[in-house]
């Protein structure tokens, strides 16, 4: 009798505390697998050479020596920034100025335009490489091209010149993800209370000082947010450079992820894609850092002034 | 309400762009592998001893294996049909790690230099009796399936990819020629020819000789006796004069503007075939399927040999990973799968071209007559092709370095300089061995 009494103070206090362990369990059993446990190995692998087949061989630092004394490897990191800031900074601001437009109760059929924007984003990413294909065509009938030669400038090779090759991706990236994060700043624009709006409509603001004084700083943990994510998903591009480029991924669009993948998948050279991964994963650590410093001084500045 | 029926209706707009899309896809199939990512599962049979069947593509395999499992009934077949580069990611997954291997796997041609280096992870089919199976099949196919050495054997040829020269009758009538396959293949009987008749389309019909760089470049690739690694996987692109040659050869038609720059499987080189754009394509026989997808109205393309021998894109080996428990009934069954026979049935069925040279006597096979192709018997242009090539040791990282030099055909066809692209591609070449 009392020894059951006891058991039941102990699960008493104890039955919330494992009732919920068991329910994050599994996103950290899973994690454990399929996170945690490969980005433990990638950093035992980036001091190994291997092949993926052959036992593998200690190799000290040279992987990392290897890819700091590779042209393409410093490429890559150009380009995953030039293709990170032409595709994302104007990436945001359209689509806050889409979001404030969706958001204003003057535009009709705001459900369409709603579903309108968002559909690139669920578009098959096979069905995004065909049509950017056509756009972005080297041949001089591509659609680029052709409205190029009314402003009488010669075809561009989409697919191997510097600048061309790195424009043509960000656009890619601006289309498939500009309707994402106008859904999100639409959802955090409604957040915003109508009553600031018709106070500073009776005041006589215009659009635009609604826009700048009323908007845009309710919206700063949205637009942390964005762009968070935007820098992250950015340093990580990988499918759009793959698809445009194919397999041979050339030096002028080549991202760091698509050079690591290339070194993994094939040349099997595990050790150098793997030490090429731990360099991507500080450059994210580091921009991270920089990104909550910014916005930790953003936030302090302004509670200061108000 | 209306707004409901107006979502509806977006919503299914939508889906039928994206349906549209996906469609439009499927000419590029065998070059992204992006067709049908679906794996399909079906076990023959009911013996008792099961084998795991991996295998990509179209191969009309299933019907085969009913006839095997019928005259062997302790034997039953599961085959497993994926895209091509899952199999291959998937076995290469299978046999780093050292589990989940199958017991006969389907290798592509070049994806058998993936796994050259992983002997372990397969069984030498010589030691399985593969010896007295040899002279069924041609030298330099049965060759790639071997080690550097010629000890081990990884693989029994299925199918293969000879290349031959696709032409455009009219384009070559239009500039005075004669366009009958005999007369075709002797006015471009040499490297030499194939210039001057592309000068002389050029300069009568103002079409090109050819698609782009690539193919041309493989052609005269194909037929060097040395490419770009020795037998002990050293680098000798610069050591011998055979590639450089194939490589100016592509540059000197880029200067005098004869060969294009229509990029395979993009869409103007599919709309290509149809206009007329470039007159021939030198080209493997699987090729032929594209052609008349693209290009539907008979007699106006034919077929005839290349200048100066042939080359081979294409065709698949099935192995036996050293996991399978089966390994003698997984052998015996590609022994017979493989077999004339079997590959003939394959070829009159689905289009794969044997690999065995007694198919090319077998008078159904050499009666093969194709009436889009004006009626000539193109399995015997095929077959003529597939016993010119020149076996050659590709090497690990034959693909890589291939990809590096077509970058520089590339910049060449925009018009940079040819000495500065060879350099900066054989740095770039060097970078990848050094890793």
């Amino acid at each position: 009798m009392k020894m059951t009494k006891k058991a039941n103070q102990l699960t008493e206090t104890k039955r919330t505390t494992i009732a919920a362990y068991l329910f994050i369990s599994p996103f950290f059993i899973l994690f454990a697998i399929f996170g945690l446990f490969p980005m433990i190995f990638s950093f035992y692998l980036s001091f190994f050479r291997w092949d993926g087949l052959d036992p593998m061989t200690f190799n000290g630092l040279n992987n990392f020596r290897f890819i700091f004394s590779d042209p393409i490897f410093y490429s890559s990191i150009k380009n995953t920034f030039i293709i990170g800031l032409l595709g994302t900074l104007p990436q945001i601001i359209v689509s806050i100025l889409i979001a404030f437009a969706l958001n204003s109760a003057l535009i009709r059929f705001r459900n369409t335009f709603r579903t309108l924007i968002f559909l690139p984003y669920i578009t098959s990413i096979v069905a995004v490489a065909i049509i950017f294909g056509l756009v972005f065509n080297n041949q001089p009938f591509g659609f680029a091209n052709y409205i190029l030669s009314f402003f009488d400038a010669g075809p561009i090779r989409w697919s191997a010149e510097y600048w061309p090759v790195k424009f043509a991706i960000a656009t890619m990236v601006f289309w498939r993800w500009v309707g994402y994060n106008t859904i999100i700043f639409l959802a955090g624009m409604q957040s915003i209370s109508k009553e600031l709006y018709e106070a500073a409509k009776i005041d006589g603001a215009t659009i635009g000082q609604q826009l700048r004084l009323i908007t845009l700083p309710m919206l700063k943990p949205i637009v942390m947010f964005v762009v968070f994510t935007s820098t992250i998903g950015s340093l990580q591009l990988f499918t759009e450079p793959l698809i445009f480029l194919g397999r041979g991924l050339r030096e002028e669009g080549i991202t760091v992820v698509a050079y690591l993948w290339r070194d993994a998948f094939v040349y099997n050279t595990f050790g150098t894609a793997s030490a090429a991964a731990i360099v991507l994963f500080v450059i994210i650590i580091t921009l991270t850092a920089i990104n909550l410093a910014l916005s930790n001084l953003i936030g302090r500045s302004k509670r200061k002034v108000s | 309400m209306s707004k409901l029926l107006k979502l509806t209706a977006l919503m299914a707009l939508a889906i039928l762009f994206l349906a549209a899309c996906n469609g439009g896809n499927g000419n590029d199939a065998s070059e992204e592998g992006a067709e049908d990512p679906e794996t399909t599962s079906e076990t023959i049979g009911d013996g008792d001893v099961e084998l795991v069947f991996w295998e990509f593509g179209n191969t009309g395999y299933d019907k085969l294996i009913e006839e095997y499992v019928a005259d062997n009934p302790h034997i039953s077949i599961n085959l497993q049909n994926s895209d091509m580069n899952d199999v291959h990611d998937n076995l290469f997954t299978s046999v780093s790690t050292g589990s989940g291997a199958p017991d006969i796997a389907m290798v592509e041609e070049a994806q058998i230099e993936r796994y050259r280096n992983a002997e372990d992870a397969f069984n030498n089919l010589y030691d399985l009796g593969a010896e007295s199976v040899v002279d069924n099949y041609l030298d330099w196919v049965f060759q790639n399936g071997e080690s550097a050495d010629g000890s081990f054997l990884f693989g029994l040829p299925t199918d293969i990819g000879p290349t031959v020269m696709f032409y455009r009758t009219d384009v070559f009538e239009e500039a005075g020629f004669d366009s009958s396959p005999e007369a075709v293949s002797e006015l471009v009987s040499t490297w030499e020819d194939f210039e001057s008749v592309a000068h002389q389309i050029y300069d009568e019909t103002g079409k090109l000789m050819a698609d782009a760089g690539e193919l041309v470049f493989n052609a005269r690739r194909d037929q060097a006796t040395q490419q770009y690694f020795n037998e002990d996987d050293e680098l000798i692109i610069d050591d011998h004069p055979q590639i450089r040659e194939a490589y100016d050869y592509v540059a000197n038609l880029f200067d005098e503007g004869l060969v294009g720059d229509i990029p395979l499987w993009t869409p103007e080189w599919f709309a290509g075939m149809e206009d007329g754009t470039y007159a021939t394509m030198l080209a493997p026989a699987w090729m032929q399927g594209q052609i008349k997808d693209n290009s539907p109205e008979e007699g106006v393309w034919s077929i005839t040999t290349m200048p100066e021998g042939a080359g081979n894109w294409g065709g698949s080996y099935l192995t036996v990973p050293s996991e399978s428990e089966h390994a003698e009934e997984a052998y015996q069954f590609i022994e017979w799968l493989t077999a004339p026979e079997q590959q003939l049935k394959a070829f009159l069925d689905y289009g794969l071209f044997p690999s065995s040279p007694q198919v090319y006597e077998m008078s159904e096979f050499m009666d093969y007559e194709d009436d889009y192709f004006g009626g000539i018997a193109t399995a015997q242009v095929f077959s003529e092709a597939a016993q010119q090539v020149i076996p050659v040791y590709k090497g690990r990282l034959y693909y890589p370095v291939d990809e590096e030099l077509k970058q520089a055909i590339d910049n060449i066809s925009a018009g940079d300089d040819r000495d500065e692209e060879w350099e900066a591609a054989l740095q770039r070449i060097e970078r990848i061995l050094q890793r």
